[in-house]
């Protein structure tokens, strides 16, 4: 039976995997991620799962050891954010090209300098191009379930996957989340994909010198799994559609599909903007929210058919490619070859903001005062 | 959909007061939503934690401006705390206080004394945080006494005995300024 419970977003993946049977977890703390891997200690400490935890002196060590763990096979779970991903940015190119199904939650923060601890999403952005996974959420109830799905995902198309979730706005508020019985989730998560390991009777070789005719076509293929891979992830969401009540997909849309703008975006922007669409269809803005969930592999074929029919499209970021501007729209516009986004970068290092301020913007857009990219937040 | 500010000092236990008063709410059937605020908190520093409580799913993410309701666990910040026009402010206070020209509905309570008497933590450091909630309840009368006892005993374990005598205590004896 599953129950409702108050849960912050940081405890509720901790939660997840628990449930999840993971044997290893290696990590390192770092605001706002450090609940997450308490939590787990604790549970290991009251013998309430059979996980190794692996202390480490760094980042880059605990994903180095994450990723031994998961060449042995093992089910391995890993967190950190914004400056311990980065000091881990070289291994998980690693991790990605040794095709290892690796989870791990990153709690979005702003990269330092100024030091800062609150969200912002330029920390996982700027690790697009690893190869991973990158699944984004929005409440504590989607970092339960795709952390829990994140698994079957990782081993279904073989490669790492990080659950991303901004700072504090999600890690550390609570919420009502509808929790699974052990024994519940079980079925779902207790299958596990057939797959090469370690094998010290079959003595390998691991990241061997490749010339480049073997390059060429081992990172071709790394490609072209990914680009499939999407079917695959679809097809996990479904399963877990089915066996548990839910309504995911690579995107979420709420509101008309016909409406005349679209907002897109990711994270808790993506929370505050459904109150943004309910007062723009108010005001006679016909209006809706396409909610990106999955940045990596990118969704392409869903993405243009939920935008096909927009005039407008308005892409909120709470990061920013400096000189270029926010990486979603970007994403969205060069990833689609479209001409009407007009993007907003916005609440970086935490800095609010609300459904009124995307109104503004949006209305803007819509009217014909705003015709470029724009920031917004710093007038002062 | 209501909002409600908490606001005290590092130490004062404002976090576990705010988790637990979002909990009672849950507990009475509301959608909650306990949003505290994390900056350079350490002890003695200002520190803040909000609710919000809803009837249905709470979209908004990002920091309450101005609560419907506040409690002020310290009153040297009084001068810091917003409320809006018609609000409910619960305070802790000791000794006599008078109330200004304010729209406000203002109570207090003597949650110091209270924690003291039932030796809660130490004169230097008492916790009042259990039975500033328990003075809450009577004054917003939104969620009952025994939904509060049940957000205490999730959270308080084997303490939670002495933090309901506390919170009934300052039940009974909160009064309208």
């Amino acid at each position: 039976m599953s129950k409702n419970i108050m849960l912050g977003g940081n405890d509720a993946v901790a939660l997840a995997a628990k449930q999840s049977f993971v044997d290893v977890v290696s990590a390192y703390p770092i605001t706002p991620q450090t609940s997450i891997i308490e939590k787990i200690a604790n549970y290991i400490a009251d013998g309430a799962i059979d996980t190794t935890f692996i202390k480490v002196e760094s980042e880059h060590s605990a994903m180095a050891a994450a990723i031994g763990a998961s060449v042995s096979g093992s089910r391995v779970f890993t967190a950190t954010s914004s400056q311990g991903l980065l000091l881990m940015h070289e291994v998980l190119h690693w991790a990605s090209g040794a095709r290892l199904p690796i989870v791990m939650a990153n709690a979005n923060r702003a990269v330092a300098p100024p030091w800062s601890i609150w969200a912002e999403s330029t920390d996982s952005l700027s690790q697009r191009d690893t190869g991973w996974i990158q699944i984004y959420v929005s409440n504590a109830q989607e970092a339960y379930d795709f952390t829990i799905m994140g698994f079957r995902i990782a081993e279904k198309v073989l490669f790492p996957a990080m659950i991303c979730m901004d700072g504090f706005l999600l890690t550390h508020t609570k919420e009502p989340v509808k929790i699974f019985d052990d024994e519940e989730i079980a079925d779902f998560i207790k299958v596990k994909e057939p797959r090469k390991i370690l094998d010290t009777y079959k003595p390998e070789a691991f990241g061997a010198l490749a010339f480049p005719n073997d390059y060429m076509k081992i990172k071709a293929a790394q490609h072209n799994n990914m680009v499939s891979g999407i079917e695959n992830i679809k097809e996990i969401m479904g399963e877990f559609n089915r066996l548990y009540g839910r309504n995911y997909s690579s995107i979420d849309i709420y509101g008309d599909e016909n409406a005349e703008v679209s907002i897109v975006t990711i994270g808790t922007l993506a929370e505050t903007a459904h109150l943004t669409v309910d007062k723009l269809n108010k005001e006679g803005i016909g209006c809706k929210l396409v909610n990106l969930h999955i940045l990596r592999p990118f969704p392409k074929e869903d993405l243009q058919k939920a935008l096909s029919a927009s005039k407008h499209i308005v892409v909120f970021d709470r990061n920013i490619s400096h000189g270029k501007g926010g990486i979603i729209k970007d994403e969205t516009a060069g990833g689609l070859g479209l001409s009407n986004v007009i993007g907003f970068v916005c609440g970086l290092g935490g800095f609010d903001v609300t459904d009124d301020d995307m109104a503004r913007a949006v209305r803007g857009v819509v009217n014909g005062t705003i015709k470029e990219d724009s920031i917004i937040g710093a007038e002062l | 959909m209501k909002e409600i500010g908490l606001h005290g000092r590092g130490g004062q236990g404002i976090v576990m007061a705010g988790e637990m008063l979002a909990n009672a709410y849950f507990h009475e059937g509301n959608f909650a939503q306990f949003m505290p605020s994390y900056g350079a908190e350490r002890r003695g520093s200002p520190s803040n934690a909000y609710i919000r409580v809803n009837e249905t799913r709470i979209y908004n993410r990002y920091a309450v401006e101005q609560p419907d309701a506040v409690i002020v666990f310290n009153m040297s910040l009084i001068d810091l705390v917003k409320i809006k026009d018609n609000g409910v402010a619960l305070l802790n206070v000791g000794g006599s206080i008078e109330k200004k020209d304010s729209h406000a509905r203002i109570f207090a309570v003597d949650a110091n004394s209270i924690a003291l008497s039932l030796k809660l933590g130490t004169p230097a450091i008492p916790i009042i945080n259990t039975a500033l909630l328990g003075a809450f309840c009577k004054v917003m009368g939104d969620y009952s006494f025994s939904n509060l006892s049940i957000a205490m005993k999730e959270r308080l374990g084997r303490n939670a005995d002495i933090n309901i005598e506390a919170g009934k205590i300052a039940y009974d004896s909160v009064r309208e300024l």
